[in-house]
């Protein structure tokens, strides 16, 4: 079922390109590849690891094994016509209805079998604890092995050292278990591109912070999450390029991506991962522009391509998910003053508690640059219990109250 | 009355005591109990575990002794959310975040180990003093004594020939984690000695799960015809642990192997063997007799939430009771389970 939604999805997207040209954008070319590997990893890869978002993915390219991360395939999962039976199945397996969606999709659908099989699991205890329970019970359904990541909080001499090594051995358990090996040449190619990706997307991300905007609320959601699936690969290098010159023509015509751009907002850590109307609405009503998603950012230093394994240790520890909240807000408030906001969005993902332990931290700093920020609650992957006439109401009055005060630039 | 200055708060099982007693400090745990207003709830999120909730409540309404500094440990998310909130809340206070590996393999030990060197130089800047190797491996030997005590008093408790003795056990944990070890030593060898007095009965069961502090809350369990043989809480039997002292091997090595490789909480996960938690349970339930197993675990805590339905599964497969029960610290949440807690008990009969 899940395999013929990718392959549906790849075809669909060809099709439309086919029959009018015109209509291929960053954001289907994204798709397509997001679909493409889709399908390898319900296609009975024998080559397949899952990971944690801050496994470097870009190794597991160089070895040619199929990576995916779970949060990834939760987010799939919750677009389709199960999604709500895989929370279901879930909860009525004894998994908490408080604990993040993702994890929870993840497990529900796993015990229905819909969740290929991987050769190793890779789980680290950031971003968050929940995640690595969640892997370790998939190790546990699956019978397959788990390999645990330690990324240390803080960024130290010793911390990288031994991350580093980590990821090596990270390497070697990739290779007993799927058979393949880390080829130097390969690894050091992987490194370059994922370099050259990085140069991309720093050129992508300063195009964004103009004034007006040449982003509109959908180009870039999810971006810097899933784009990492891609590291080190000539296919993310083709995707990061084809947003690049998007925005630079968009630029050219004096296009901006919210026509009449008035109010430039951020959105912190998730996005709403289910159809939805908020960003339309805010759009259409407001010319609201989500200019920024928190994790849209590079963090990281170029990596080696000689000696790799300290600059992937430096960026997993870099994530802005990683660490103090205190270095998370910094970033946070630097993207604020870069990217000019107004406000800022926290939809305080229900069940995460990494992330919305952070809320008044975050309030409190984003108060000092005189940036107000909205906390929801919603829930960004059960769309079961989903009010968004509520959610409406509540950014409408945010948007009015942005309005009615100067802005903070 | 002790020297309040020489106090170094803690919030985690996990958190190395010796060293905090080699430093010349007596380590107080700040257990989330006492009536502070909720407040954290404004800083961090209603939906977090209220064991740090509570914590930091007593933080902000200053309902803790004066403390020369406090050692987090990076046991969970919402630990390491505290940490970031009490710099918030009480900026003046010396705070140090210990990152501390989920598994014990080699890699992890070292990088513990060097962690906790780290922590030693900040304990012996708040202090004054130079922490020496001997000076370490004094406070292993004391710390080593009271495990071995405080177990000694638990092998009673579970054998039911002390005179209520899971609400005193409790007790004694309890100051165990909050008042000077020399003080807490000569209590528990009273108990020791005291002569033998055989428990009026009640059903056998096995009590696992993290945080329950209130020694009323066994008072209840008692009343409700169960007889705790055997408990692993965080806030029990695993505050405290041998640690070798084969001192021909690095000490914070030794320390740091020692904490990874002690029973384990939800937190901790064995990657060789994935749900090996559920798989404990089972086995120490067996290992006591028990009739029945019952789970406490705080509300929002991922670690133990996520496991339970592999124990579950597995206390299920061996035809063993499973009651799990969620509470908030307090002994009003506790308390509303008591029906609960009859029912599981009658039905054990
Ligand atoms: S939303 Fe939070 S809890 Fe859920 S997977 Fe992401 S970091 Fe983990
Ligand atoms: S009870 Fe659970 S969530 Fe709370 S501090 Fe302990 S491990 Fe973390």
């Amino acid at each position: 079922m899940i395999l013929q939604h990718f392959e549906d999805q790849e075809s669909g997207i060809m099709n439309a390109i086919k029959k009018n040209p015109e209509s291929a954008s960053p954001r289907k070319k994204l798709a397509l590849e997001t679909a493409r590997l889709g399908k390898r990893l319900y296609s009975n890869a024998d080559d397949l690891v899952w990971a944690g978002p801050l496994v470097p993915f870009d190794l597991l390219n160089a070895m040619e094994v199929t990576p995916c991360f779970a949060e990834f395939i939760a987010s799939i999962l919750v677009s389709t016509d199960a999604g709500p039976l895989f929370f279901e199945n879930a909860e009525q397996a004894g998994y908490a209805s408080d604990t993040c969606g993702y994890h929870r999709m993840l497990m529900g659908s796993a015990l229905k079998g819909m969740i290929p099989t991987p050769k190793l699991l890779i789980s680290a205890m950031s971003p968050c604890t929940g995640g690595l329970a969640a892997m370790e019970n998939l190790a546990r359904v699956f019978k397959k092995d788990l390999f645990i990541l330690h990324i240390p909080q803080k960024e130290s001499d010793h911390g990288v050292r031994i991350l580093a090594n980590h990821i090596r051995n990270m390497a070697e358990s990739v290779s007993s278990h799927t058979g393949k090996v880390l080829d130097k040449d390969r690894l050091r190619k992987a490194m370059e591109n994922t370099n050259k990706t990085r140069d991309i997307l720093s050129n992508i991300y300063k195009l964004a912070q103009q004034v007006p905007s040449p982003v509109n609320g959908r180009d870039l959601s999810n971006f810097g999450i899933v784009l990492p699936l891609f590291f080190g690969t000539e296919v993310g290098i083709e995707i990061a390029q084809s947003f690049y010159d998007e925005l630079k023509s968009r630029i050219k015509a004096n296009r901006s991506g919210v026509p009449g751009e008035r109010i430039r907002l951020m959105w912190l850590q998730n996005r709403i991962q289910f159809k939805n109307n908020l960003v339309k609405m805010l759009e259409k009503e407001f010319n609201a522009s989500i200019v920024i998603d928190e994790l849209n950012v590079i963090t990281w230093d170029p990596i080696d391509p000689e000696d790799p394994y300290i600059g992937l240790a430096r960026r997993s520890i870099s994530s802005p998910l990683n660490g103090t909240v205190e270095r998370r807000v910094k970033q946070i408030v630097k993207l604020a003053e870069a990217y000019k906001i107004d406000g800022a969005i926290n939809p305080c993902h229900w069940g995460c508690r990494q992330g919305t332990g952070a809320r008044g931290l975050i309030d409190s700093s984003m108060k000092e640059i005189g940036v107000p920020v909205l906390n929801l609650e919603v829930d960004c992957v059960d769309p079961r219990n989903f009010a968004e006439g509520q959610l409406i109401t509540r950014i409408e009055a945010f948007m009015e109250m942005i309005e009615s005060r100067p802005s903070p630039w | 009355m002790k020297d309040k200055s020489k106090l170094i708060g803690f919030t985690c099982a996990y958190t190395p005591l010796a060293l905090i007693d080699a430093a010349g400090f007596a380590p107080y745990r700040i257990l989330p109990m006492g009536d502070s207003p909720d407040q954290a709830g404004h800083i961090l999120h209603e939906n977090l575990c209220p064991h740090v909730k509570r914590v930091l409540d007593r933080g902000m309404q200053d309902d803790i002794p004066e403390l020369s500094g406090i050692v987090f440990m990076n046991s969970c998310d919402t630990m390491r959310r505290l940490n970031d909130a009490w710099q918030k809340v009480r900026p003046n206070d010396n705070t140090l975040l210990v990152d501390l590996p989920v598994s014990n393999d080699p890699g992890s030990v070292s990088f513990f180990a060097e962690e906790l060197a780290l922590l030693t130089d900040t304990l012996s800047q708040w202090s004054g003093n130079n922490i020496t190797p001997e000076r370490i491996e004094n406070s292993i030997g004391r710390y080593n004594e009271l495990a071995m005590h405080l177990n000694e008093l638990k092998k009673r408790v579970d054998n039911g020939t002390l005179k209520d003795g899971s609400l005193r056990l409790q007790t004694i944990y309890n100051k165990a984690a909050t008042e000077p070890i020399k003080d807490v030593m000569e209590m528990i060898k009273q108990m020791i000695d005291e002569t033998n007095e055989l428990s009026d009965g009640g059903l056998p069961v096995y009590l696992f799960g993290n945080v329950l502090p209130d020694p009323e809350a066994f008072v209840l369990f008692e009343s409700c015809g169960a007889r705790i043989v055997s408990e692993d809480l965080c806030t029990g039997s695993r505050m405290t642990h041998s640690i070798e002292t084969d001192k021909s091997s690095d000490v914070f090595k030794r320390l740091a192997n020692g904490l990874l490789s002690r029973t384990a909480c939800a937190r901790t996960v064995d990657p060789i063997n994935p749900g090996k938690m559920a798989l404990d349970v089972v086995e120490r339930a067996n290992a006591c007799n028990a009739r029945g197993v019952i789970g406490h675990t705080v509300k929002f805590c991922d670690p133990y939430l996520a496991r339970m339905p592999s124990v579950r599964d597995a206390l299920k497969k061996e035809g063993i009771s499973f009651l799990l029960l969620e509470g908030d610290c307090t002994m009003r949440s506790i308390g509303q389970h008591k029906t609960r807690i009859e029912a599981f008990i009658e039905m054990l009969r």
